[in-house]
């Protein structure tokens, strides 16, 4: 019963992606409509579930890595519906509804318990600010490597001159630069703002704003890529192929701090979901 | 009573162009031309499409040949042409293949450029102009409207209008793949000649910025400059050019390439890689084949663009035996609803013979009915008036639902003679009654 609107929005985002998909295979009609519908209906289970979770918990659900990945689809799909009406490609939502869907269904493999007492360290205000900044970075940077990827197709495309359907049904190259360019400052933005956020809490917490832990180890290494990366683009004159492949490589890095560092090098931002496979106590 | 509809025409695949140039209604912008083929007898609703490719006369009518013989007739007359000239050209559909070739010219599955858009505007344009001249009525009315639906469907639910068929448009639709936008873009010409001039008209009606010509005689490029509203510049100054233009266009008739790889190189490092589009339309070529593998660098050849539009054209043809298949149904949609208009005037004189006795009855009892107050009134005529639709409810559902049934004239006689519906004064109800959903 605890996760019902969750599976109720799985199984929605589900079938949005397998309308989507339909959709590239037959030519335009009502589907996409039908398809977004999905998806729309999808975005508010979903959103239902979060409150559920948070009546249920009694205080903002983010304690668990399962909360965070619910959250972390939640703002990618979120973006897209925004994104939607600038760029009424039905391929994003071919992209982003499987993808929501795989992250999601990777939540239900994570443990869901919330431990109670829920640690005292875990019961501030700086907990929603902290994990929120830093997911609206990693939303920013996962729509960028979307982009990028569409971008190395595209241009495949039209460099080898294969102008058939798959090159009308994806953006212009200038679009899909376009969101490199504009997302790169903002979501480098949100990922220092996520830092020094957490920095602050630590320092408020432990008195100690930084003590090298592995994911605060990665994050900082994540935030030496992308500075790289603007700087690359606003100096260099960056942009493009180079852009495209720079913004999927970013992504990796930052999906790997996001789930891998707690999954495999422990420290104590270990989400509470995960040491049932690491069997490793968390702070 | 049954509803025949004729198409007489000729179009691209019929006719050569000398006859389609002189067979034609475009100059005929109030309709009078449509007033006067309508005014034949055996006509009861008319309407003319003329485009470049096709003239075509679609009319209901009394079904008779010698009616389709006075349309041709006057046809010739209108033209002051002998009918021989055209005869052999013309070709006549009744009935559905008449249905069926107006939703297929709708849905541009007959144009000489398969899925163009502009032919529904012109099936539109005659439709207007026929109900401004008053020669339409419901049935030529649902026939185009439900043509317009048949076309929007094939546009929506097939891509047979998707891809670019023509070197113009491809070359177009590229450049909008790679710079986005084109308002803000510049061109630039290289060659003053002819094909130059032609390959950027369309182009050209897609920027706001003036573009620029280069050529080797600065002579010419002032003058197509000029022409175009753009500006020259010398041959020597083409390197600068190439650094500021998004998009250019090559055709001159030099034998060595004028563009080359380690210029261009040198042209890209100076743009910071903004992406460029080379069309190059000149035999031989102008821009060396290796440009294309710099990085932002997009060259298209005109065999490039060609063999685009070619596959293009074939997808289309794909698309438009799909198309075919909506078409077939909504024809059949549409021969069934003529099959139901045979009962319409039965059902109305049904109705009309009834409310004439509910009517007559009441003012019969006028005077029993005067004690009553004006409430009590209203619900007599209001119980009265139920009592006829309850009663004529099933029959008339019957007799409409049994629009493909081989018994449905005797269905309708039995009506008729049940109630002695055409020994009354009932009019024989008149086509304008049927209402057109």
């Amino acid at each position: 019963m605890d996760l019902l609107f969750f599976q109720m929005a799985i199984a929605l985002y589900v079938c949005a992606a397998v309308a989507y998909l339909v959709f590239l295979i037959l030519p335009e009609g009502k589907r996409v409509n039908v398809a977004f519908g999905l998806m729309l209906a999808g975005f508010i289970t979903h959103i239902l579930s979060i409150f559920h979770r948070a009546l249920f918990s009694g205080y903002f659900p983010l304690t668990t890595l399962f909360d965070a990945v619910s959250l972390f689809s939640l703002l990618i799909v979120g973006a897209f519906l925004i994104f939607r009406y600038h760029e009424p490609s039905p391929i994003f939502g071919a992209i982003t509804a499987p993808l929501a869907a795989v992250l999601m269904i990777f939540g239900t493999t994570l443990s869901y318990q919330i431990q109670q007492p829920v640690v005292p360290i875990l019961r501030s205000w700086w907990l929603p600010i902290h994990v929120l900044l830093a997911l609206i970075g990693n939303g920013i940077f996962a729509s960028m490597a979307i982009a990028g990827l569409m971008y190395m197709i595209q241009e495949r495309l039209i460099k080898s001159k294969k102008i058939g359907r798959l090159y009308r049904m994806l953006p212009s190259l200038e679009t899909l630069d376009a969101i490199n360019r504009r997302g790169l400052p903002l979501g480098f933005f949100f990922l220092t703002l996520g830092i020094i956020s957490g920095a602050l809490w630590a320092g408020s917490a432990w008195g100690s704003y930084w003590s090298w832990d592995p994911k605060e180890t990665w994050s900082l290494i994540t935030w030496f890529v992308y500075a790289a990366m603007v700087h690359q683009r606003l100096v260099l004159g960056w942009r493009g192929r180079k852009a495209a492949i720079f913004a999927i490589a970013g992504f990796v890095l930052v999906m790997f701090t996001f789930v891998g560092v707690s999954a495999f090098l422990g420290g104590y931002h270990s989400f509470s979901g995960v040491e049932s496979f690491r069997g490793m106590p968390r702070l | 009573m049954s509803v025949s509809i004729v198409v007489i025409g000729l179009n691209h695949s019929t006719a050569p162009v000398q006859i389609r140039e002189k067979i034609t209604f475009q100059g005929d912008p109030n309709g009078s031309a449509t007033k006067s083929f309508a005014n034949n007898p055996g006509v009861s609703e008319l309407m003319i499409l003329s485009t470049c490719n096709r003239v075509e006369i679609i009319a209901i009518y009394d079904g008779n040949q010698s009616t389709e013989n006075e349309l041709i007739d006057r046809i010739a007359s209108y033209h002051q042409l002998d009918r021989e000239n055209f005869d052999d050209y013309l070709y006549i559909k009744r009935d559905s293949d008449a249905v069926r070739h107006v939703f297929r010219v709708a849905s541009s599955l007959d144009s000489m450029i398969l899925g163009e858009p502009q032919i529904l505007g012109q099936v539109k344009d005659g439709y207007r102009k026929a109900s401004e001249a008053a020669t339409t009525g419901p049935i030529l009315n649902r026939l185009m409207h439900r043509g317009f639906f048949s076309a929007k469907r094939v546009r929506t639910e097939t891509n047979v209008g998707a891809a670019a068929v023509s070197v113009a448009y491809v070359a177009v639709e590229l450049a909008k793949k790679i710079l986005g936008d084109l308002q803000d873009k510049s061109v630039l010409l290289i060659g003053a000649g002819e094909m130059a001039e032609l390959a950027a008209k369309h182009l050209i009606s897609q920027v706001v910025k003036p573009l620029t010509v280069v050529n080797r005689t600065y002579e010419n490029a002032c003058v197509l400059a000029s022409q175009l509203d753009g500006s020259a510049v010398p041959m020597n100054e083409l390197e600068q050019a190439l650094t500021t233009a998004d998009v250019v266009i090559t055709s001159t008739g030099s034998c060595d390439p004028i563009i080359c790889s380690p210029n261009m190189r040198n042209v890209m490092k100076v743009r910071r890689y903004r992406p460029i589009f080379l069309i190059d339309i000149a035999i031989p070529r102008d821009v060396e084949p290796a440009v294309h593998d710099i990085d932002g660098v997009y060259l298209y050849n005109i065999d490039d663009l060609q063999s685009v539009a070619s596959d293009n054209l074939g997808e289309r043809k794909i698309e438009a035996l799909r198309g075919e298949r909506i078409v077939e149904e909504e024809v059949s949609k549409f021969m069934n609803w003529t099959e139901t208009l045979d009962s319409t005037p039965t059902i109305i004189a049904l109705r009309e013979k009834l409310e004439q006795i509910r009517t007559s009855e009441l003012a019969r009892l006028n005077g029993k009915l005067a004690k009553l107050n004006t409430d009590e009134r209203d619900l007599v005529d209001q119980v009265t008036r139920s009592i006829i639709n309850k009663i004529v409810h099933d029959p008339i559902s019957f007799l409409k639902q049994s629009g493909k049934n081989a018994k449905r004239t005797d269905y309708l006689d039995v009506t008729q003679k049940l109630f002695n519906l055409y020994d009354t004064n009932t009019p024989a109800a008149g086509e304008n009654e049927i209402s057109d959903q």
